[in-house]
């Protein structure tokens, strides 16, 4: 085993060149003043007071929080009735479900934003609604995905044992399907929120330049703007909302588990 | 007792395989009656159309006066526990146990007082709280009971509960149920193929093969009068010999009539008679009623199971002749050879081919220095369908040569028409050094000599049980051995709590209440 651990060296080497080393770099930026030269370096905090006193930015904020809150809501709302159709069919049509619902995924994500982007061009819908839809669309097969999964391990004689403790079909879901499925609930609410909350390139395609969400304001100081220190501390911030958030979710399953011991 | 259940001609099939094949039996209250089988004679599937899990093909199933073949599984007042106890990973164990009465809308204080009372009831007291993962098999096992039993069903089905547990907590979980069952007063239904488990747990044991019953009775009256051959073997060890009724109260087996208990049997029956290893003694030669040699002796903790031996088996002794290496060296090729004689039956001749003939003599030819083998190009003999005695000789390409002796003999067999068995074997040739190497002797000699038995009613093959032979492999010397093959014989496996010798000369006795005589199966 000893001499299996040198293979995980190139990893070390990479992870920490593309990972430690800019993330070092985003956090420096984030605390100096633009315009410094290479031996003079000045601390400050002016990056983050200027985003939380001007309340654009945090209306920029909360409309991305909203906006990836209500996708993972309806993902769950449309992907829990479809992975249980599927965990409920023969392992032939299971397979071919689970196949087909990869099968976009085949296609590379920016690909089929702009396809959308050509359907929705004449379709009067608000630049929210297209967001919206965009974002369901492709992230919707990793919620299918986790809730499939967690559904179809499922050992079917819980629900023996709870028809035969008295429930119904409909009681026998609510009681013992539902809970058992809220691992993969969870995992799929991570994989949804994390993505959308950071997408730049969806609202920045299907919201045309008026719906700016804290991915295009990012993006935008980054590479349009050219100030990489605001853009820093922008990234932070939002890194520090995504952990609460990671924080918050793990938190409710956590209490989940509590409640069991 | 009241009648609870009724199970009228029940047929089940599964892709056109018939499970069961029209089951009758009636279920009182209060009772503790057990399905007892072999895996796949039906009897899980009989219980599960009991909860409402499978619906009959055919037939009725009646529950306190009514048929309930198409009520829903929810709707019945049975509850299954199930073998592997399926207990809810998201709940504790209070909240298991609750579960049924929850879904009821009972107010909290009174689900409370009746959890704490199953709780009391199975044991669990403290353990509210834990989560299931943490329970032991038999702990599990517990809260499952516990879940069931709170719902106050008037019927518990249990599906094979005690299977996963090990042998000393499945004694214990047997005491359990029973205790728990004479508790709460209600019908058991128990589902097993462990015929131990079911003589100590229940009041009913219905015998189930092949999705019929055979037997349905209290565990005394399926012990002792066993209906047929499978009862009797299912049920307990048993000695099951073939015999005929001559009269009411006059049985005949191994030539000898014994008075017994048994009756209304049509005269001359050829019936199955039955004598339990623990009711027979072992007393002073010629002072029982046969006589015998102990075959072996084996400890069982309480009691030492003893295998008599009351009649040989047909037996067929043969000669092995052995001889000392006979290699020959071809100096100027640089090879060697090497073959044996051997017997064969007349019958064989025809169908005798060069390469049959070098296998049987274990012909072999190789290299002196490299010790690889040579093939053996050429076998000259001059072998006849006629008894007698002929040369053959081995050739190699080199032109080394190796003569032998193939003696063609008459077949011989002995055959006992009383014990229904024949019994044929040849005599042999075998080195010194083949005897040495051998891993497996007696098996070994059955293959050298050809042994072979049968039953001369069916032709069918019959077991060669006993190799005799007076040599020691690993010191024989050349020179001739008598070896003899026999058949099994009469044997009688009795329980004593004495210890004998093997091969002690001793008489078997038993009295005519502990025969029990049972008609053949399918007459």
């Amino acid at each position: 085993m000893r001499s299996f651990r040198r293979l995980v060296y190139p990893y070390i080497v990479w992870g920490s060149i593309f990972i430690l080393i800019p993330m070092f770099m985003i956090v420096f930026y984030a605390f100096i003043s633009e315009g410094n030269g290479v031996m003079t370096v000045s601390f400050t905090f002016d990056n983050f007071l200027r985003f939380f006193e001007d309340s654009i930015f945090i209306e920029v904020l909360l409309r991305s929080l909203k906006i990836a809150i209500v996708t993972t809501i309806i993902c769950i709302i449309v992907g829990y009735p479809v992975a249980y159709i599927i965990a409920r069919a023969k392992p032939n049509s299971q397979s071919i479900a689970v196949l087909l619902i990869t099968l976009p995924m085949w296609i590379n994500m920016l690909v089929r934003t702009y396809a959308w982007r050509g359907i929705l061009l004449e379709s009067g819908l608000s630049p929210e609604v297209k967001v919206y839809i965009g974002m369901v669309y492709n992230f919707l097969p990793f919620m299918i995905l986790q809730i499939y999964t967690s559904l179809s391990k499922m050992n079917k004689d819980y629900l023996i044992a709870a028809t035969d403790l008295g429930c119904n079909a409909r009681q026998a879901f609510l009681k013992v399907t539902l809970p058992l499925s809220v691992p993969g609930i969870i995992s799929g609410i991570t994989l949804v929120f994390l993505p959308a909350v950071s997408s730049f390139f969806i609202p920045k395609l299907l919201g045309g330049g008026s719906f700016v969400l804290i991915g295009n304001l990012i993006e935008n100081y980054f590479l349009t703007a050219g100030d990489w220190n605001f853009g820093a501390a922008i990234s932070l911030i939002m890194t520090i909302v995504i952990l609460i958030s990671m924080f918050i979710t793990k938190k409710f399953d956590h209490e989940k588990e509590a409640e069991n011991a | 007792m009241k009648k609870l259940i009724e199970f009228k001609n029940i047929v089940k099939k599964f892709d056109d395989q018939l499970v069961l094949k029209g089951i009758d039996l009636d279920i009182y209250e209060n009772e503790f009656v057990t399905l007892l089988g072999p895996s796949g004679c039906g009897k899980t599937t009989l219980l599960r159309m009991l909860g409402g899990f499978l619906k009959p093909d055919e037939g009725e199933i009646i529950f306190d006066g009514e048929m309930i073949n198409d009520m829903p599984a929810y709707k019945r007042p049975i509850n299954t526990i199930f073998q592997k106890y399926a207990l809810f990973p998201h709940l504790n164990v209070y909240d298991n146990i609750a579960f049924g009465l929850k879904l009821k809308k009972m107010p909290k204080d009174i689900i409370e007082t009746k959890v704490t009372r199953m709780i009391q009831l199975v044991d669990l007291v403290g353990r509210e709280k834990e989560d299931i993962s943490v329970l032991s098999g038999g702990q599990q096992q517990r809260v499952a009971i516990a879940r069931a039993l709170v719902n106050e069903p008037d019927v518990l089905l249990l599906d094979e509960p005690l299977a996963a547990l090990d042998l000393k907590l499945r004694k214990e979980m047997q005491h359990e149920l029973k205790r728990i069952q004479q508790e709460v007063g209600i019908t058991f239904i128990f589902v097993t193929h462990d015929q131990e488990e079911a003589l100590t747990m229940s009041d009913k044991i219905v015998v189930i093969k092949d999705g019929t019953i055979q037997q349905i009775g209290t565990p005394t009256e399926i012990y002792n009068e066993p209906v047929n051959e499978y009862v009797a073997n299912f049920i307990g060890e048993s000695n099951i010999i073939d015999g005929i009724m001559k009269k009411d109260y006059l049985v005949s087996f191994d030539d000898k009539d014994y008075e017994c208990v048994d009756r209304d049997f049509k005269d001359n029956e050829v019936v199955d008679v039955v004598i339990r290893p623990e009711d027979i003694d072992i007393v002073p030669y010629g002072k029982g009623k046969l006589n015998g040699e102990i075959k072996s002796v084996l400890f069982k903790g309480v009691h030492y199971e003893v295998i008599v031996e009351t009649r040989r088996g047909t037996s067929k002794t043969v000669t092995m002749h052995v001889m000392k290496e006979r290699d020959i060296v071809n100096a100027e090729a640089n090879e060697m050879m090497h073959a044996s004689d051997f017997s064969m039956d007349i019958e064989d001749v025809k169908t005798m081919t060069d390469q049959e003939i070098i296998a049987r003599a274990n012909a072999q030819a190789w290299d002196a220095t490299s010790e690889e083998d040579i093939s053996i190009t050429e076998v000259i003999t001059d072998l006849k369908d006629e008894a007698g005695k002929y040369e053959c000789t081995f050739k190699t390409h080199e032109g080394t040569s190796i003569g032998i002796v193939i003696t063609v003999v008459e077949p011989k067999y002995v055959e006992d028409n009383k014990d229904n068995t024949g019994i044929t074997a040849f005599d042999f040739y075998k080195t010194v050094d083949e005897i040495k190497e051998s891993m497996a002797i007696s098996v070994d000699l059955k293959t050298w000599a050809d042994a072979y038995a049968w039953y001369i009613d069916n032709d069918e093959e019959a077991p060669i049980t006993e190799v005799r032979f007076d040599f020691d492999p690993n010191t024989i010397e050349e020179g001739d051995y008598k070896i003899t093959f026999s058949t099994e014989g009469r044997e009688y496996k009795v329980h004593t709590t004495k210890c004998f010798e093997e091969g002690q000369r001793i008489a078997i006795d038993f009295e005519g209440s502990d025969i029990h005589v049972m008609h053949k199966m399918g007459a």
